[in-house]
């Protein structure tokens, strides 16, 4: 009746409204309709594992390497699997995000992990207690060897010019700069693991603590370091235009890099590579496994992911589920003897705090909120005796403001309350419930606290669960909750 | 020049398949630019697989039309339900929404669509003519460099905010502490995190944007549902939806060059993006305007620059892409991987051994930006549906609305909790009038802006010269340093002005 009443004000009453006051039957029957047609277009997909959207953790940034493969394995898995493979990028704390959201998901195949080299780092630098005993590998799918490179116009022909000119500089004080990924990661150790075996100490040099090769290629462009530690692919754009490589870390050249020279031509004696595979938590199903095992074999395989590895210049490698577990574990072992070692242990640590600038924020904080407490306390000064401050709030009262009847008073705020009951009501129910379920009642006991008839109420609520259900969870591929009944 | 600029322009205009893709891809952008917690980076991931059976041409003007469309169609749910479809649209949230709520929506976004377009046509031309030279100053950048653009990013929040610089400040610096919480970047470590798994990751902004724009505004609402008789009835159907457009235009052509062309200059240094840009074209154009009050209080003027902004930006992206394949933003870091797929190597070179293709983009974003135009002013009218639709039933769908937004981004309920905080947060912030705005782009560049400090600090041993001690950062530290003079001295020249009215009453 209310809304009856309130849609009589505006002069022409525009179609929509007119659609929405019909008759109960009516109503109902258009919106049961199109339930059903709606019903019947979500409910298309079979239930064989895998039959929902499956989340690939990327714990590296969008664009670097390890994000570009996992991509490609993503978009390949996706054709091979036939449901949506998704790149989640969870980056931050040298790789700590990534790995540990992937090893804590739930181990159901529906979360997979791109797991990297840092896995087998990050618990010995006591960053993490996440190890490669969390996961169930999956499939090796490359090895990259680090490599060092300085800027094109650099004077640094050779690993003996920079091993010199990082020994004097360290010597008058001050250090040269360098980067490739931030503090303690894979490049970090592998510089810190040359110069330790070069006979200098592991902080000679000031490491940048910069996320990502990407903009650690920038910042040596930039002049900002002196001389990057990266993958050979990762900085294949712009290798020979803007940056020379003085050398990479293996044993053998690298097919696609075959210009480059090795340490161990350069007399330097040491090779460390990082790696790339892809493994799920634990916990998660053995058959499971195998289904998605198999389909990272079959996807390895191919042409095209053979061709993206080498137009890409990552070097692949591939080991199956068994083999990569001894790897993991002999990369433990490996790196283990490096973290700990005396010469190493001192890398560890950063220099400035992690709480030194959130404390600079608050102390600004603090300033700036007896700054503006002291403004509020002036306007209430100057508003006493002009107009009732709690009139203010609203814009929304509008020039035709009505005088509230008995009931609106009582209710003004009602209204907001029923908004925060119903979001609550939301984020408990849709688990157990689906989405589909908990929106309509959700929806539907809102529109009735909002006052809006209940036939309108009914067919809004049901119409748009349902519409929002096609376009978030079936176009746009949300995993929206599903609930019992799978809906 | 000529034998690039012939078959490009033959690959682009005379292939009906580009056509094809391009008008899909509007309409795909467009529809996914207008569904809150979307962002146009989502839209683009999900449509690499898709890429697989295009050839690289077509796969390319998908993305940058989607990605075009997309961040326009951002403005229409912030128009009509004040929700900013993408982070882009942020910095002048208010000043649409209020614009609506004056029954003058199509006013709004026909500007705001006017003003894409013709800056995004705008930022295409500038690469067109300057992009392999420009691409050169992406490499001056380094960390220090960078800490001083966020700075003044930040900054640009405390010019636009509302009438209070104090209070801007504050919104700001709330902003700020939200950004520091979880693993912090730089050192690994977690932080105010209270032993939920979840805030590891920090506080996603596009839940806590949601809540304090969508959300806090349907609370509002619903305080007032009583009293408001009329719900605000925009003519959407109004009989010329680029009139206001164009007629403003024409005063505003220095104007408009200026936003374009500082958008397109944002855009290509990697790590600052459209959302950048309409927040530093907004400052400047509210510093250089004559009409500053009227900022965030329903401007057309911030409107059309900060469209015009972000917008010209998409296009600059692309160049540190190509040139060092270092993506400019979230979205350029996919289309390296597409353009690895395709076996096309970014790198210098690839202006000369690829030197089509690049021409062949550049006419890709003119023509992206010539179909967004009738494919917007569609968008338009079926958005403008939305304001027929009585605010007692609408408000519940938004709320709904709402928490799918917020959902979509991580697939977390934990983000519905986070949205409905910031909901109620941001009722507060009305209350007591602190700027909304300001705290998004602290959360926003609160990240970035850390990770730079602390990296320039280790970068120099703990001495703060390394802050200056390159000239092109110096010489950002010192337009720092005159910008905030500059706000200072305002700030004191209103406080007295409001002193003086004071004393009047």
């Amino acid at each position: 009746m209310i809304l009856r009443r309130k849609l009589a004000v505006p002069p022409s009453r525009p179609p929509q409204v007119r659609w929405l006051s019909r008759s109960w039957i009516g109503n109902s029957f258009v919106s049961v309709a199109l339930g059903l047609l709606l019903f019947a277009l979500g409910c298309s997909a079979e239930r064989e594992f895998p039959n929902q959207p499956i989340s690939l953790i990327c714990p590296w940034s969008a664009g670097g390497g390890t994000d570009r493969v996992a991509r490609q394995v993503a978009a390949q898995l996706e054709s091979e699997l036939g449901v949506p493979v998704n790149v989640i990028n969870a980056i931050g704390g040298s790789g700590v995000t990534g790995h540990t959201r992937g090893a804590v998901a739930r181990a159901d195949g529906y979360t997979l992990t791109m797991i990297t080299v840092e896995l087998s780092m990050l618990h010995w630098r006591g960053l993490t207690s996440v190890t490669h005993e969390d996961f169930a590998p999956l499939q090796l799918l490359n090895r990259d060897p680090a490599a060092l490179f300085v800027r094109k116009d650099s004077v640094f022909q050779s690993l003996d010019d920079l091993q010199a000119a990082i020994d004097s500089a360290a010597a008058s004080g001050k250090k040269l700069k360098a980067s490739g990924t931030a503090y303690g990661g894979i490049w970090h150790i592998a510089t810190a693991g040359w110069l330790d075996r070069r006979g200098l100490a592991p902080d000679a040099v000031n490491w940048v603590s910069i996320n990502g090769a990407g903009p650690s290629i920038q910042e040596l462009l930039a002049g900002g370091i002196d001389f990057l530690c990266c993958s050979l692919p990762e900085a294949d754009a712009v290798l020979d235009a803007q940056v020379r490589c003085l050398g990479v870390m293996s044993d053998e050249r690298i097919s696609g890099f075959e210009d480059v020279p090795t340490f161990q031509e350069q007399a330097h004696d040491w090779s460390i590579a990082g790696w790339r595979g892809i493994a799920a938590p634990r916990e998660t199903p053995p058959e499971r496994l195998q289904v998605l095992g198999d389909a990272l074999a079959r996807v390895t395989a191919t042409e095209s992911f053979r061709d993206f590895m080498a137009a890409a210049g990552f070097d692949i490698s591939l080991e199956a589920p068994a083999e990569f577990a001894q790897t993991l574990q002999r990369q433990d072992r490996l790196f283990g003897d490096i973290l700990t070692s005396e010469a190493l242990r001192g890398v560890s640590g950063e220099h400035f705090g992690p709480l030194m600038f959130p404390t600079i924020v608050a102390i600004g904080l603090v300033v700036v909120l007896v700054v503006v407490s002291i403004e509020l306390w002036r306007e209430q000064a100057v508003m006493i005796g002009e107009t009732s401050p709690a009139g203010a709030v609203e814009a929304a009262a509008g020039d035709g403001a009505e005088p509230a009847g008995s009931a609106g008073a009582q209710n003004r705020f009602g209204y907001p309350v029923a908004v925060a009951v119903a979001v609550i009501f939301y984020i408990v129910a849709s688990e157990p419930l689906g989405f589909v379920t908990t929106a309509m009642v959700m929806l539907a006991g809102l529109l009735c606290a909002f006052r809006v008839r209940l036939p309108v109420a009914l067919s809004v609520a049901v119409l748009t669960a349902l519409v929002t259900y096609q376009v978030f969870g079936l176009l746009l591929r949300v995993p929206l909750p599903r609930g019992f009944l799978e809906w | 020049m000529s034998e690039t600029v012939l078959p490009a322009a033959q690959q682009i205009f005379l292939d009906p398949m580009i056509w094809g893709v391009v008008i899909v891809a509007a309409f795909y952008g467009v529809f996914l630019g207008a569904m809150p917690g979307l962002t146009a980076t989502m839209g683009v991931a999900l449509f690499v697989p898709m890429t697989f059976w295009l050839e690289p041409l077509p796969a390319l003007a998908a993305i940058v039309t989607m990605v075009a469309c997309a961040i326009f169609a951002g403005d229409i749910p912030t128009t009509l339900m004040r929700i900013p479809g993408t982070p882009a649209s942020a910095a002048y949230a208010d000043d649409a929404y209020l614009l609506a709520q004056r029954g003058e929506a199509p006013t709004a976004l026909g500007i705001m669509l006017w003003f894409s377009v013709t800056g995004g046509l705008f930022g295409a031309l500038v690469l067109m003519l300057l992009g392999n030279q420009l691409a050169r100053c992406a490499s001056w950048f380094s960390v220090a460099e960078y800490f001083w653009l966020y700075l003044m990013g930040i900054s640009c929040a405390v010019i636009v905010g509302g009438s209070s610089v104090a209070r801007s400040l504050l919104g700001l610096l709330i902003g700020l502490l939200f950004s520091t919480v979880g693993l912090s970047a730089v050192h690994g470590q977690a932080r105010f995190v209270f032993g939920q798994p979840e805030l590891f990751q920090g506080i996603s902004f596009i839940p806590a944007m949601i809540g304090l724009f969508g959300l806090s505004e349907v609370l509002r609402g619903s305080l007032g549902l009583d009293r408001s008789l009329t719900a605000p009835t925009a003519a959407v159907q109004a009989r010329s939806l680029l009139g206001p457009a164009l007629s403003l235009f024409p005063t505003r052509i220095l104007a408009w060059m200026r936003s374009s062309t500082l958008g397109a200059l944002i855009g290509i240094l990697p790590g600052a993006g459209a959302d950048i840009a309409s927040w530093v074209s907004a400052a400047v154009s509210k510093r250089r305007s004559r009409t500053p009050e009227q900022y965030g209080k329903g401007s057309t003027e911030c409107l059309a620059d900060a469209s015009a902004a972000n917008s010209a930006s998409l296009a600059g992206a692309w160049i540190p892409a190509l040139v060092f394949g270092i993506p400019g933003d979230s979205v350029t870091a996919i289309v390296i991987g597409v353009l690895y797929m395709k076996n096309l190597k970014p790198g210098p070179e690839i202006f000369e051994t690829q030197g089509v293709l690049v021409f062949s983009l550049y006419l890709i974003f003119i023509l992206a930006n010539l179909v967004l135009l009738p494919v917007g002013m569609l968008a338009i009218r079926t958005g403008g549906l939305i304001m027929r639709i009585p605010r007692r039933v609408l408000l519940p769908v938004i709320v709904l609305l709402c928490i799918v937004g917020a959902y979509a981004v991580g697939g977390s309920l934990f983000d519905v909790w986070l949205m409905f905080g910031f909901g109620l947060l941001g009722l507060a912030c009305e209350r007591w009038k602190i700027s909304i705005g300001a705290l998004v782009l602290g959360m926003i560049l609160g990240g970035p802006l850390e990770e730079r400090f602390v990296q320039t600090l280790a970068g120099g041993d703990g001495s703060l010269w390394a802050f200056v001690d390159r000239p092109v950062a110096a010489g950002l530290a010192l337009v720092c340093l005159l910008v905030w003079l500059s706000v200072a001295v305002s700030a004191h020249r209103s406080s007295r002005l409001l002193a003086a009215g004071d004393s009047e009453v």
